[in-house]
């Protein structure tokens, strides 16, 4: 019973240690809390000619950056898909980089 | 019968094209914007830009941009005399006016809230340049986090 207890007690601060770590993986690295770009600097449309606004999101190989690694929201990152991919079309973005 | 709508079209031309060829497409697209009684609401020439990928083995562009009003028959039109002219490398046509409605919608919702809960907070409706800096607090939070990060790192 009272291991039971103290097993219970230690999922308990274990979960707790895990929540305290999220942010901060073993190996001391640290990612900044993730933020919508879009949504903090309210920007209402993607414009799909802007390449300096759409730039962030693709890294060199020239993939849409996921949402788990930019932080942006759902929303956002549908539209930035259109827009990603239209400027695509109009050689303003490469499809692939090797 | 026909809705007005806007459109944006935008149109790359081979860079082989002299400054005049890409002056005879301006009024070409003009012209048939007239007989379809649509309006021509801006013009854009960003002029020679890089192409991110090769079209055709040209590397280079010169890209138009256009804001057109004007029904769907226009467009397609528009697009089918593009494809068959062969200086113009490239063309897209997007219809604006939805999303910019739907933007400037938000930005409307987004000032009403804050105008609203100004208000409610006993303050003037509009906020003043000068305490603008405040809502710059939260990016200070983070650079804080940021540092204590750094810390971890040693």
């Amino acid at each position: 019973m009272s291991d039971e207890r103290g097993g219970r007690g230690g999922r308990g601060a274990k979960s707790a240690d895990k929540g305290k770590g999220e942010g901060r993986p073993r190996g001391g690295f640290f990612r900044r809390r993730r933020v919508c770009k879009f949504c903090a600097d309210k920007i209402d449309y993607i414009n799909y000619k802007d390449v300096r606004l759409l730039t962030p999101f693709i890294p060199e190989r020239g993939k849409i950056q996921p949402r788990r690694i930019s932080g942006t929201c759902a929303k956002h990152q549908r539209a930035l898909q259109t827009a990603i991919s239209r400027a695509r079309q109009l050689a303003l973005i490469p499809y692939v980089t090797d | 019968m026909s809705q007005n709508r806007q459109y944006e079209l935008v149109y790359i031309v081979a860079p082989e094209a002299t400054e005049q060829e890409v002056a005879d497409l301006h009024t070409q697209i003009e012209q048939i914007i007239q007989r379809f009684n649509g309006t021509l609401d801006k013009t854009e020439n960003w002029g020679r830009r890089r192409l991110a990928y090769e079209i055709g083995h040209h590397r280079e562009g010169t890209y138009v941009v256009e804001t057109i009003t004007g029904s769907g028959e226009l467009m397609k039109e528009i697009d089918r005399r593009l494809r068959v002219i062969d200086a113009v490398i490239r063309h897209l046509t997007v219809r604006v006016d939805e999303d910019l409605r739907v933007a400037e919608r938000l930005r409307d919702e987004r000032k009403a809230t804050q105008a609203r809960r100004r208000v409610a907070r006993g303050l003037p409706p509009e906020p003043s340049p000068s305490e603008r800096r405040g809502e710059a607090h939260e990016d200070q939070d983070e650079d804080r986090i940021g540092l204590e990060g750094a810390e971890v790192q040693r």
